[in-house]
């Protein structure tokens, strides 16, 4: 057994975690929680990014966009990252070698390095985001790069719960073979 | 029971691994992009951030992204409940989230649209715009509730 699947099982044993996985109510509303902050913490992040590719909102400065934003995308992100540990941490024994779970881990990751990477060309530039000849193209990289990686990460987040795994009941949801199957028996 | 002929495993969604997570994904997407925008404009009614600008400039910059987002997310909505119509025709929490996302459209082009291009008095910004995030975060909450009851 892999130290892995012992840490995995170790997790979710806690009688924390158990209480939120058997629970009937309190699971759905945190994972309704972080799809929610998906939607307000996603706006906030595709407004800042549609700014500095200069598509909207041009009639304010860029830096003004990011200055005022950055305290509700914390908000949002801590509430965000809060309801995925619970979610993940109360199912980990099906997560942790989930190959979309580890590839969505990553890819968060990459956007802690992007945030520390554009930090001082960007996101704490005020001067070269208000240029009058408009956002350096570092500021567009940033913001295409940074829609790229929310639209995976959220896209991987999605397909965890469609890999069966060595164990075909760990799946969280019926995957469409099953489904197939029920409606054919109908 | 109603009776429909249509033969749900006949449809390609139900019979690809990759197409209905392809259209979850891009329905998230998607709500994630109008959900996010309206709540912008929501926040600023709440006094919350960029009180620099007003309600009615947020919502001019963000309107077209809204409207890209609620048609491509109502599309994809349809497309992902063709793969099982009668489950969700009968299914309690997805009738509420059509209920409520009708009247939270309706409302955001109404009500919602009127006060955040009018200079209503704060108090007036703050229930609109508190009652769009409640509308728009119980849409949320009711689609993950279906898979749930």
């Amino acid at each position: 057994m892999s130290p892995y699947y012992q840490i995995a099982q170790a997790v979710q044993d806690t009688s924390f975690f158990t209480a939120v996985r058997e629970s009937a109510l309190i699971y759905p509303i945190i994972l309704s929680t972080h799809l929610s902050m998906i939607a307000i913490f996603g706006g906030l992040i595709l407004l800042t990014d549609l700014r500095l590719l200069g598509v909207t909102l041009t009639g304010v400065p860029a830096s003004d966009i990011v200055r005022w934003t950055r305290p509700l995308k914390w908000v949002g992100f801590l509430i965000m990252i809060t309801c995925g540990i619970l979610l993940g941490g109360a199912k980990l024994l099906t997560y942790y070698d989930n190959p979309y779970f580890i590839l969505k881990l990553s890819l968060l990751g990459c956007v802690g390095i992007h945030a520390l990477v554009f930090r001082k060309s960007v996101y704490w530039n005020p001067q070269a985001l208000d240029d009058p000849k408009g956002p350096p193209r570092a500021a567009k990289v940033a913001a295409c790069l940074s829609m790229v990686l929310w639209v995976a990460i959220l896209s991987n987040g999605r397909w965890i719960a469609y890999w069966e795994g060595a164990d075909p009941n760990a799946s969280i949801r019926p995957v469409n073979v099953e489904l197939v199957a029920r409606l054919t028996n109908r | 029971m109603l009776q429909i002929n249509y033969d749900p495993a006949t449809n390609p969604l139900n019979n690809n691994e990759w197409a209905f997570p392809l259209f979850e994904c891009i329905h998230i997407s998607m709500f994630a992009m109008s959900v996010g925008t309206i709540a912008l404009v929501d926040f600023r009614l709440l006094g919350v951030a960029l009180r620099k600008y007003s309600p009615a400039q947020l919502l001019k910059a963000t309107s077209l992204w809204t409207l890209i987002g609620l048609v491509v997310v109502v599309t994809s909505g349809m497309v992902i409940a063709t793969t099982d119509p009668l489950a969700y025709y009968y299914n309690g929490a997805f009738r509420y989230k059509m209920l409520m996302l009708l009247i939270a459209i309706v409302y955001n082009y109404t009500i919602h649209r009127r006060v955040a291009m009018s200079q209503a008095a704060p108090a007036v910004n703050i229930v609109v715009g508190g009652l769009s995030l409640a509308m728009w975060m119980s849409v949320v909450f009711l689609g993950i509730f279906y898979a749930f009851t």
